[in-house]
């Protein structure tokens, strides 16, 4: 009972000791939370070194449509993205009249994997992908059943003929809509197709089950983020060809967009809020200054110098919107 | 012990043999010893689960613990797995833990006290309540955390965490002290019906009112039957994640959230152990894999230090009543 007193004499008092004055609440995407949490370590740490007034950071990874709820409610105070704001986020920001500012800070490659044990798939081409997971794929249950679409969509073809198994990230996750956007957008909607992936296969929101996946069947497809299949062990990360010869995914290919299934990832902040909180404002200058490294560190690909100089200006002019 | 001490079964052993051979006529008890196998196999099984969680964790998360235990302990969230600490999960679970023993278990016994001491078992409100009590026992965890999630995240925010948007460790607190009442309030009232009738029949007889026999007679009967309730309670409360993703916890990275004692910060935002194990089981790296397992083997060690705590109390409480 004294416990419950002295919250409740903390609480009439509305300041007792070690209640923090200033916060950072960053919230979003999962795939960019590792890239935050390194900044906000070494923003706490540099800010202790310097003794300045104690800011409480807080760092989340609901997922990035999650996120932007959350920061369009003004919630979160900038929100980690792994997909570019859409129309319908852009308005419920609007509506709530939270203005904000886009910043790209990385990339982030789709990576398709098999099992290192199948020597017959080296290179797919963005045909041969929509063949095989794409809306019309629903029911194909070998890798040679998709030849005739994959060929018909301008895909290479010639697939082998073993059983499929698909294993990837479920709807929720971010990456399964990149995935649509980068793999299956273009041709679903030429075709006229739903923008989805075929609903008949393994999913999971976790991706280390994924990469499992894709290790427990010998002739296996399936996708994951780059940070994620580097770290993988007994996969082949597949080549994929976009009409300009296989590309492998690798650091440079994804950096500079050459590897056609690749992500840029942004930070929204926001804008009003930085406008009166001083700590929101040097959180960020940390993340596109000093902190830059984070993005490669935790095993995403940095922007270019161009990409990166770009971004500062951005920031710097508090550019609002979109680009 | 009376039972034993009593001369005509000083040596009996032999005596108890020739009667059972008489009764069975000499045939060997082949069903009571399958039945008995049976109750064996079963009670193995559930020892042999938790031997092989216990055993698979320690050599998980073996290196951790036996590398950098201390680091651990008083480390914060990190990105990376080599740097990662639990100090601020463990704080969250204590203030959580805080909050069941000073909400729930007074409020608890309480209830209890009141429906199996005062109110008239019989009556149509008495029994609509005792039916709701063990109803809201069985409901998922997580509509208790909706619950917490409109009550204090979103309607008493203002209050519980003017500086986080209510997502605070009272909050947290204060759901899982509710999610947890209604096991108090069964398990207290369950220990006080276990209590003989002729106890308080001896009480009234001798003048002493409802009060002084249910202060000095039931309570001290049933307390170790209640401890042990309240010691299923905390154990749930300490363990449960799913109420605290919806009341805020923090899952990634706090900057603050260190010191125990510091009653301010309790409005500020919070994590808890099993919020940090439900984030790092689904990082991808080895060692994400050791942290896990190395804060599961914590919260299983605070688990285990509570019960040992209530335990203790509760042979004390057997010895007096002894």
């Amino acid at each position: 009972m004294p416990a419950v007193a002295a919250v409740t004499a903390c609480l009439a008092l509305t300041s007792c000791g070690g209640g923090s004055t200033s916060s950072v609440v960053v919230s979003g995407s999962s795939t960019v939370e590792p890239i935050s949490i390194a900044v906000a370590e070494f923003f706490t740490a540099g800010n202790e070194a310097e003794g300045n007034e104690k800011v409480s950071v807080s760092v989340d990874g609901p997922g990035t449509g999650d996120g932007f709820e959350l920061f369009c409610d003004g919630l979160t105070d900038i929100n980690d993205a792994s997909s570019k704001i859409k129309p319908e986020q852009i308005e419920a920001c609007e509506s709530n009249g939270v203005e904000f500012i886009e910043l790209p800070i990385g990339n982030d490659g789709i990576v398709m994997m098999t099992s290192e044990s199948n020597t017959a798939v080296k290179c797919l081409s963005t045909g041969d992908i929509y063949a095989l997971a794409g809306p019309e794929s629903q029911g194909f249950e070998t890798w040679a059943e998709a030849d005739e679409l994959a060929t018909e969509v301008g895909g290479q073809g010639d697939l082998p003929d073993a059983p499929l198994d698909l294993i990837g990230p479920g709807e929720e996750s971010g990456t399964y809509v990149s995935f649509v956007e980068l793999a299956i957008e273009d041709i679903a909607e030429e075709r006229g197709q739903e923008l989805q992936t075929r609903p008949d296969y393994q999913a999971s929101a976790d991706d280390n089950i994924i990469v499992q996946g894709v290790q427990g069947s010998a002739t296996s497809l399936g996708w994951v983020g780059f940070a994620f299949a580097r770290e993988a062990e007994d996969v082949t990360m597949i080549e994929v060809d976009d009409g300009d010869g296989c590309v492998a995914p690798t650091e440079t290919t994804i950096a500079d967009g050459t590897y056609p299934l690749s992500r840029p990832l942004f930070i929204y902040v926001n804008k009003s809020v930085a406008a009166e909180n001083d700590s929101l404002v040097r959180f960020v200058d940390h993340y596109l200054g000093e902190a830059v490294d984070s993005v490669a560190d935790v095993g995403y690909v940095a922007l270019s110098d161009t990409a990166l100089a770009e971004t500062r200006e951005r920031w710097q002019s508090r550019t609002q919107g979109a680009a | 012990m009376s039972v034993m001490s009593n001369p005509a079964t000083v040596g009996s052993t032999a005596a108890t043999e020739r009667v059972r051979r008489s009764i069975t006529g000499g045939k060997a008890d082949v069903k009571g010893t399958i039945f008995m196998l049976l109750m064996l196999m079963a009670l193995l099984m559930s020892v042999v689960i938790l031997a092989v969680l216990v055993i698979d964790m320690v050599t998980q998360g073996r290196t951790v613990l036996t590398e950098r235990l201390g680091d651990f302990v008083t480390g914060s969230m990190s990105s990376q797995p080599e740097a990662s600490g639990i100090l601020q999960g463990l704080r969250g679970t204590f203030w959580i833990g805080v909050f069941t023993v000073v909400i729930a278990f007074p409020l608890g016994i309480a209830s209890a006290i009141y429906l199996e001491e005062y109110a008239h078992h019989k009556s149509r409100v008495a029994r609509f309540i005792d039916v709701n009590i063990r109803n809201l026992a069985g409901v998922p965890s997580v509509v208790y955390g909706i619950l917490g999630l409109t009550l204090f995240v979103k309607a008493m925010g203002g209050i519980v965490g003017p500086n986080s948007n209510g997502r605070s460790v009272i909050a947290a607190g204060l759901t899982l002290a509710i999610l947890v009442l209604p096991i108090v309030i069964i398990t207290s009232a369950e220990a006080l019906r276990a209590v003989p009738r002729g106890i308080r029949e001896a009480g009234f007889g001798v003048g002493a009112t409802r009060w002084e026999v249910t202060r000095h007679h039931v309570l001290p009967y049933a307390a170790p039957g209640i401890l042990t309730g309240t010691v299923l309670a905390l154990a749930r409360s300490l363990g449960e994640a799913a109420p605290l993703i919806l009341v805020g916890a923090t899952t990634g990275y706090l900057s603050g959230g260190t010191e125990f004692l510091d009653l301010g910060a309790l409005t500020d935002r919070f994590t808890a152990l099993p919020i940090i194990i439900t984030t790092w089981a689904g990082r991808p790296g080895e060692g994400w894999v050791s942290v896990t397992a190395a804060a599961i083997i914590v919260l299983l060690v605070v688990v285990l230090v509570a019960n040992a705590a209530a335990i203790l109390l509760r042979n004390r409480f057997d010895k007096k009543r002894g």
